[in-house]
């Protein structure tokens, strides 16, 4: 069943890459099926050359980047354009089995839902001419490296960062002041992290990286005289960002990818700053491919779960290896709830690549919620041997408990993922979870609060506040926080419902909103189903026999549907058979009696009163009811 | 662990140590000091530990100044030994051979060992205590913190040499050269805050961005050289600015500006001092309002999140910022937060209430202030439904003061609401059908409320809580007759009437609070404030030192004596003090007895308004205002109004503004110029709320001016009809007391339009609603109006007007406004005339007196209708004497009056500053 719904999602994809000349939004609504396999293939040797040439630039210009971002130590940068460059999937002809190691397997995701030609299918991105920069060439301006440089870039590599700001220190060719600059920010920010270990109870808590005034003092003398790259441009931003100038450091960055845009640092830290669509569709960004990993990843921020996956699934036309790519759409269907995809998503990474420690508290999620011990087992073993000293480790550990019911051991797992980064969202939303179960609602709060504060966008605090008052007995209170996550979540039935029953409690009764709410559940789709259920019954309450016998009704057929057999089945069919009976509906009515009498105990009894009282309505010849049996 | 995150060692912990093992030397070193110098260091160094004026310990180059300052001669050798013993700290082990030495400030527990000379620090004292936290703070650093301590130090002392050097210079001049350039700055800074009261969120605005901009370029001595300005220009604003505390907010608004760009090394100060910082900075949002700087506060805030973000109080300030600038998401988004965070403790060692040992404490207490902030902006059903959940959970969790603060609140919410929008949810037996009975229930409900809550209050001994329940307890008396609640049968005896003896019981009980006040506060707040206050007014550079420069040491002492002398009673205290003479002069107010009212409102005025809210001086003048148009005219009335103006900056005070367009449109109803005094009612209906039950007092003010401008333009149906709708909404709301002006206004519309026996009964009705509510002087002006009433029915009944008459007279002469008064000398004269047995030529000068005295009145108030009438009489009865002279004068004036009748117009340009302008400079 599940993978019918992949291949769908996957040829929505292949579809839209035939149409590569229109927006994605028109894209997404051309629903042309007469897309036949000869057509495809006539395109795919039509456009076989170009599209081969376009994936060769790609290769050669990620090849060149890597190379001048790891001259100028960005090394994550570096190695997310490695990652990319292997992503991109190889010529076979030309590569021995040993060059396309990496591939081996990967294509298994695809054998299952039979999605193997889209790859080739695809064609680049905008390259078709769009591109404006062709190869990263940037002038080397210093033909033979200084030895200087080589000097600073050895002790950069050994992390000993101020002694290579020192080696640095007169050099005035743009790689050497770029490098010393960063060397001396990363010396900061390692003296900053030190610093926030050494003085854990001494009020100060906050220490800031002290480095940052006489970088930006340089950095902006540079800009202002013209003579600073887009790396220079980047970490100028950096800084800026961390001195809370916002808007100059978008404006900063903005200029950095554009005249460098295989810098992915430079992407992330912009990704960051753009907290609103608004302001996302505000930046003025060059046409590139890096735009797209960028848009991808900024939609999947501002919960545009669907535009981003888009995004993704005509990146992985390119680079149709890439773990990265993968992983990411792994978390677009999480925030999805597609939790069987992402599961087999994360099967296939975790055999290409077994030492991955990023993104895998998401996997550990998703097993969580399907229960799977020993698979949260092995995974947290794993990752455990791969770096225990990763947040995302002790986050999966954490889980592992948490999934045990060991509540205490897993809030020590989640305060030591926080210790390593305080900034970790879902850790401190985890853990609210995880002080729930352990009744100590003050904790809870505080720490859904520390999430919240972190990102105002996450739904998931913002519910569990909600909880937590309303275990106090606080609904009123709760009710607030129930509505902001609401807002940010508007399709998910389970916050709806949360809300109505908050209005429902005896404290409040303010039955008309719960109403109100149940009806957005259930339009949304309530898996649980208490939401028609609830309507019925409050209707009911309220007097509005009409609308209730329409919840009823709706209710049962949902229960037939999914063939499952309750006590609510009973309600709805003794609500049903009474109301039909006194609206003198009484075939309906019978019929629901007849479908009473199945059950046993008191219900068949009032069945039966219930065809005799139509009987004595209708005074039609009385039948024997006590053989009226099924 | 806690006082550890509480109490570090910094720089200028460490200096302060310095200095206090020179104040108590180890040894017998020789006597430098003479002991008043000695006292006053200690005094100083008391203060320092103490104050709470700036969230930042203070720099070395503010240290050394100060120092300069309270001990003279000494200060130098005392600066010197400070930065050189400061400087020469080198090494981890340096520090930690000063800390031992520290040690030897603090005398031994067993009073043995102590020599003649040797003045040793008592462990128990305050002083003590600073040093062994000091001390043992240390102890407790790991290396790195001895090494972060060691920087932190060199930092300190860089700074401040590089400050410093100016100042040194400054020093080397002769003095007058320092006193000319600080007062051409102090001059400067002086327009500057013109300025800044003007465009105040402007200049918070810009000023932390200029700031950067200007430090980036600029050498540090010279940056330094602008702080030590703007440490003379604070100063200077907290004497010169009327709104003190505004200005000194202003200042640390500025510092705060100033600390914002030279980051790294800046230390908290210790959380007591802080909690004063933030309960000072409480009080003056709270007292100030909107006129509060917000966005120089929010800077201050935003730092101190971010050196401290264990410091939950801050959300709370926001909170209060954001509330009283009517920010309603902000202010309801950090509420909670700082609930969410706190638990309402706010992050502070010394709490004020022992946490318990259940797991939530005080959840209820956001509630309760959840139901304020929504009461605040307006939202009573909100506001009584999170007041009701107050009530539960505080209930469950036996909280009895939070329960008996939510019942006060409630009261008050329902007494501001009316009846109409809470009915529905207090009273469980709701029946929308009889709304007469459901106020009245509603009223009783809320009686008995009132009673709970003080009762509650007084048994937990909450004294203000007390206070304040009886003040609320005094209003709703004064407003409303008591019935018993249950009365059984005929012989239950049922006085409806009010009693303004418990009215005055009450409010008197309320005074009590001064007297026992204390115990319910935190005394090192005051303590704070008072050095704080002391420290500031060392810092006054000239002032002081150009006064006394002769006594160098007593200088400081003088100022210390009677500069800053803080009242030890806590503000908010005086201000429900304060409050309840407010409610004093309004229940003389409505009682009828104008001096008492008066008094009571310049005791506020004189005594209070330090303390109060600057709605409630706004309103206090207001009042004073008033009293002055309706005794003495307009003109004096005017020229109060615009010093009150200026003094309130009246955008930012409806209350103001209010009063404008009331005197403006009584004296256009009196000058007859109708169509301005249709526009002016208009305006004053815009004011109100458009929602419904809201403004009450605002809508039907504006509803009357609007009657009685119609029956002054003898559009009779038309009055009546917005009376009568005016009425029906009285009756709605309960209002009785506005219920009688409504039904004399009724009785007067009739009047005038010739319909005296229709008018009758409502003058009558009217006159048993004051006498059941005592209102004394509207009864009075009831009489005069059922006297007219009679005489407009016939000459017959002139008799019975004047016994009417003379009845209403002692109140109407004692109390009465100029209108009121004239109006009945008016009718006076009238009825001799009218009466059959009068002859003008023996009793003239009764009715000439009556008719001067009465023109002379109209003509002070500028009413020239009624002054025309009373020269029409004057001119008749001398034309009747045969007095030709004395006619002629008196038909001049008659003349002039009705010409400026007709022409209202001339008569406003005439004036020195038009209403139009008036209108346009007040919007």
């Amino acid at each position: 069943m599940k993978p019918a719904s992949i291949s769908v999602v996957f040829t929505k994809g292949r579809r839209e890459a035939k149409f590569r000349f229109f927006s994605p939004a028109k894209l997404w609504t051309v629903q042309t099926k007469a897309a036949g396999r000869s057509e495809e293939k006539k395109g795919r040797i039509g456009n076989a050359n170009s599209e081969m040439s376009s994936k060769e630039n790609c290769r050669n210009e990620l090849r060149t980047a890597i190379r001048q971002l790891s001259d100028r130590c960005l090394h994550p940068a570096a190695k997310w354009a490695a990652e990319q460059l292997v992503g991109i999937e190889q010529d076979p002809a030309k590569f021995t089995p040993a060059n396309t190691r990496f591939q081996r397997g990967s294509s298994s995701i695809r054998r299952r839902f039979r999605t193997n030609e889209i790859a080739s299918a695809t064609p680049l991105t905008p390259l078709a001419g769009v591109s404006y920069v062709s190869t990263p060439v940037m002038e080397e301006d210093e033909a033979v490296d200084n030895d200087f440089y080589l000097l600073g870039k050895t002790y950069f590599d050994c992390r000993e960062y101020r002694r290579a700001a020192h080696a640095l220190r007169d050099q005035t060719a743009k790689k050497s002041v770029f490098l010393r600059n960063y060397a001396l920010f990363l010396a900061g920010e390692k003296r900053k992290e030190e610093e926030s270990i050494e003085l854990t109870g001494l009020g100060n808590s906050e220490p800031t990286n002290c480095e940052l005034i006489t970088i930006e003092r340089e950095l902006s003398t540079l800009r202002k005289n013209g003579t600073i790259d887009p790396f220079g441009l980047y970490l100028y931003g950096l800084v800026l960002k961390e001195k809370g100038n916002q808007n100059l450091a978008r404006m900063v960055l903005v200029e950095s990818v554009n005249c460098y845009p295989w810098n992915w640092s430079a992407w992330s830290e912009l990704q960051a700053l753009c907290s609103t669509p608004e302001i996302l569709n505000g930046l003025n960004l060059s046409n590139h491919w890096m735009k797209d990993f960028f848009l991808a990843s900024a939609y999947q921020e501002l919960k545009m779960h669907n535009e981003s996956l888009v995004k993704y699934e005509y990146l992985q036309g390119t680079f149709s290896f890439s773990n990265y790519v993968q992983a990411q759409i792994a978390q677009v269907q999480y925030s999805l709830r597609e939790f069987e995809l992402v599961e087999v998503i994360f099967e296939e990474l975790l055999r290409n690549d077994p030492y991955r420690v990023e993104d895998m508290d998401m996997y550990s999620n998703v097993l969580y919620a399907k229960e799977c011990f020993s698979a949260l087992s092995y995974l947290a073993h794993r990752v455990f041997m791969t770096d225990k000293y990763r947040p995302e480790s002790c986050c999966i550990i954490a889980n592992y408990y948490s999934l045990k019911g060991q509540h205490e051991k897993a809030v020590t797992y989640f305060r030591r993922a926080l210790k390593l980064n305080k900034n970790y969202l879902t850790a401190w939303t985890l853990m609210g979870h995880e002080y729930v179960e352990m009744k100590n609602t003050p904790a809870a709060v505080d720490a859904y609060r520390r999430a919240v504060d972190i990102n105002p966008r996450d739904y998931r605090a913002w519910y569990g506040l909600g909880q937590a008052y309303e275990v106090m007995g606080m609904p009123f209170y709760a009710l607030h926080y129930f509505k902001k996550s609401v807002f940010l979540q508007a399709n998910d039935a389970r916050l709806w419902i949360a809300m109505a029953q908050c209005y429902e409690t005896e404290q409040l009764q303010m039955l008309e909103e719960a109403i109100k709410c149940y009806k957005r559940a259930a339009s949304c789709g309530d898996k649980e189903a208490i939401a028609l259920q609830q309507l019925a019954k409050l209707h009911r309450e309220l007097g509005r026999f009409e609308e209730a016998a329409f919840y009823y009704k709706k209710d049962l057929e949902r229960m037939e549907a999914e063939e499952r057999e309750a006590q609510n089945m009973v309600e709805a069919l003794s609500f049903l058979a009474e109301h039909c009976r006194e609206m003198k509906r009484y075939e309906e009515a019978e019929v629901y009696c007849a479908r009473l009498m199945d059950y046993g105990g008191p219900e068949k009894e009032t069945a039966k009163n219930i065809l005799r009282g139509i009987r004595g309505d209708t005074s039609l010849p009385s039948m024997d009811v006590d053989h009226f049996r099924p | 662990m806690a006082t550890a995150a509480a109490f570090g060692v910094t720089p200028h912990k460490v200096s302060v140590c310095v200095l206090l093992q020179m104040y108590a030397p180890p040894a017998q070193a020789e006597p430098l000091f003479s002991v008043s110098q000695h006292n006053h260091l200690g005094l100083y160094l008391l203060a320092l530990t103490k104050s709470h004026g700036d969230f930042l310990e203070p720099k070395l180059a503010d240290l050394l100044t100060q120092l300069k300052e309270i001990s003279g001669s000494l200060g130098d050798w005392l600066i010197e030994h400070l930065t050189s013993r400061l400087s020469s700290l080198s090494s981890p082990d340096d520090l930690a051979a000063l800390f031992s030495e520290f040690r030897g400030i603090l005398g031994g527990t067993e009073p043995a060992v102590i020599e003649d000379n040797q003045v040793v620090l008592d462990p128990n004292s305050y002083l003590g205590m600073f040093v062994r936290r000091c001390i043992l703070a240390f102890n407790l650093l790991s290396f790195e913190g001895v090494c972060h301590l060691l920087t932190n130090i060199g930092n300190y002392c860089k700074e401040a040499l590089s400050s410093c050097l100016p100042y040194e210079l400054h020093g080397l001049d002769d003095s007058v050269n320092d006193l000319e350039s600080s007062s051409t700055y102090e001059n400067m800074d002086l327009e500057n805050i013109v300025f800044q009261k003007v465009t105040e969120e402007m200049e918070a605005n810009k000023q932390p961005s200029q700031r950067n901009s200007f430090h980036l370029h600029t050498p540090k001595a010279l940056s330094g050289l602008v702080q030590d300005i703007e440490i003379l220009a604070g100063s200077i604003s907290n004497r010169a600015g009327k709104s003190g505390e505004t200005c000194s907010s202003l200042d640390t608004s500025a510092s705060g500006a100033r600390h914002a760009d030279t980051s790294g090394d800046m230390f908290l100060r210790t959380t007591s001092q802080l909690q004063g910082f933030f309960m000072e900075q409480a009080d003056a949002i709270e007292k100030d309002g909107c006129s509060f700087p917000l966005n120089g506060f929010e800077v201050i805030l935003n730092r101190i999140k971010k050196l401290a973000p264990e410091l939950h109080r801050v959300h709370f300030l926001h909170y209060l910022t954001c509330l009283y600038h009517d920010d309603y998401f902000g202010a309801l988004e950090n509420l909670r937060r700082f609930f969410d965070y706190s638990v309402g403790i706010g992050g502070f060692d010394i709490t004020p209430v022992p946490s318990r040992s259940k797991g939530f404490e005080r959840y209820e207490t956001g509630l309760l202030c959840l139901g304020m902030l929504q009461f605040h902006f307006g939202h009573p059903k909100q506001a009584l439904e999170v007041l009701t959940e107050a009530v539960r959970v505080s209930q469950q969790q036996s909280n009895d003061s939070c329960l008996a603060y939510t019942l006060a609140t409630i009261c008050t919410l329902s007494s501001e609401m009316g009846s109409s929008s809470t009915s529905g949810m207090l009273g469980t037996s709701y029946s929308p059908t009889a709304t007469i009975g459901t106020s009245l229930y509603f009223k009783q409900q809320l009686f008995v409320l009132l009673r709970e809550a003080l009762k509650r209050a007084e048994s937990l001994k909450l004294k203000r809580l007390v206070a304040s329940n009886r003040l609320a307890m005094a209003k709703f008396d004064l407003m409303n007759v008591q019935r018993p609640l249950l009365s059984f049968g005929p012989k239950a005896s049922m006085k409806l009437r009010t009693c303004p003896v418990t009215v005055c019981k009450e409010l008197r009980s309320c005074l009590h609070l001064v007297s026992e006040y204390g115990s319910e506060s935190p005394t090192m707040t005051i303590e704070g404030a008072f050095s704080t206050a002391w420290l500031n007014n060392l810092r006054r550079p000239m002032g002081a030192s150009v006064l006394s420069l002769d006594n160098g040491v007593g200088e400081g002492s003088n100022a210390f004596q009677f500069c800053a002398q803080p009242s030890s009673i806590p503000r908010s205290v005086l201000q429900l003090v304060g409050s309840s003479y407010l409610v004093r002069a309004t229940a003389w107010e409505i009682y009828g007895s104008a001096s008492l009212a008066r008094v009571n409102s310049l005791v506020f005025a004189t005594c209070y308004l330090d303390a109060s809210s600057s709605s409630d001086a706004a309103l206090v003048h207001a009042k004073l205002i008033q009293h002055l148009a309706t005794f003495q005219g307009y003109k004096d009335a005017f020229s109060a109004l615009k010093v009150a103006e200026q003094k309130f900056l009246s955008i930012s005070r409806p209350v103001i503004l209010l009063l404008k367009l009331q005197l403006l449109h009584e004296r256009a109803l009196h000058r007859g110029n109708l169509k301005l005094a249709l526009q002016l009612c208009n305006e004053l209906g815009v004011l109100a709320s458009p929602f419904n039950g809201v403004d009450n007092q605002l809508k039907i003010e504006a509803s009357m001016r609007h009657a009685r401008t119609l029956l002054a333009a003898k559009q009779y149906r038309q009055a009546s009809e917005v009376a009568q709708s005016l009425f029906c909404l009285c009756y709605q709301f309960n209002l009785q007391v506005e219920n009688a002006s409504v039904l004399l206004l009724l009785a007067e519309i009739h009047k005038k339009s010739g319909n005296a026996v229709l008018g009758l009964p409502y003058a009558l009705a009217s006159l048993s609603f004051c006498q059941s509510f005592n209102l004394d002087l509207l009864e009075a002006s009831a009489k005069v109006t059922l006297a007219e009433l009679w005489l407009s029915l016939g000459t017959n009944h002139a008799k019975r007007a004047l016994t009417l008459l003379h009845g209403a007279f002692p109140m109407v002469l004692g109390h009465g406004g100029l209108e009121l008064r004239a109006r009945a000398r008016l009718i006076e004269a009238q009825c001799y005339l009218c009466e059959p047995n009068y002859s003008a030529v023996e009793d003239s000068e009764i009715v000439l007196d009556a008719l001067k005295q009465a023109s002379d009145e109209f003509q002070v108030l500028e009413y020239h209708e009624m002054a025309a009438e009373a020269f029409y009489l004057m001119a008749m009865v001398y034309n009747k004497l045969g007095r030709l002279e004395e006619r002629e004068e008196a038909s001049d004036s008659f003349k002039k009056h009705i010409l400026a009748l007709e022409n209202p117009q001339e008569e406003e340009e005439e004036e020195d500053e038009p209403v139009s302008e008036m209108l346009v400079e007040k919007n």
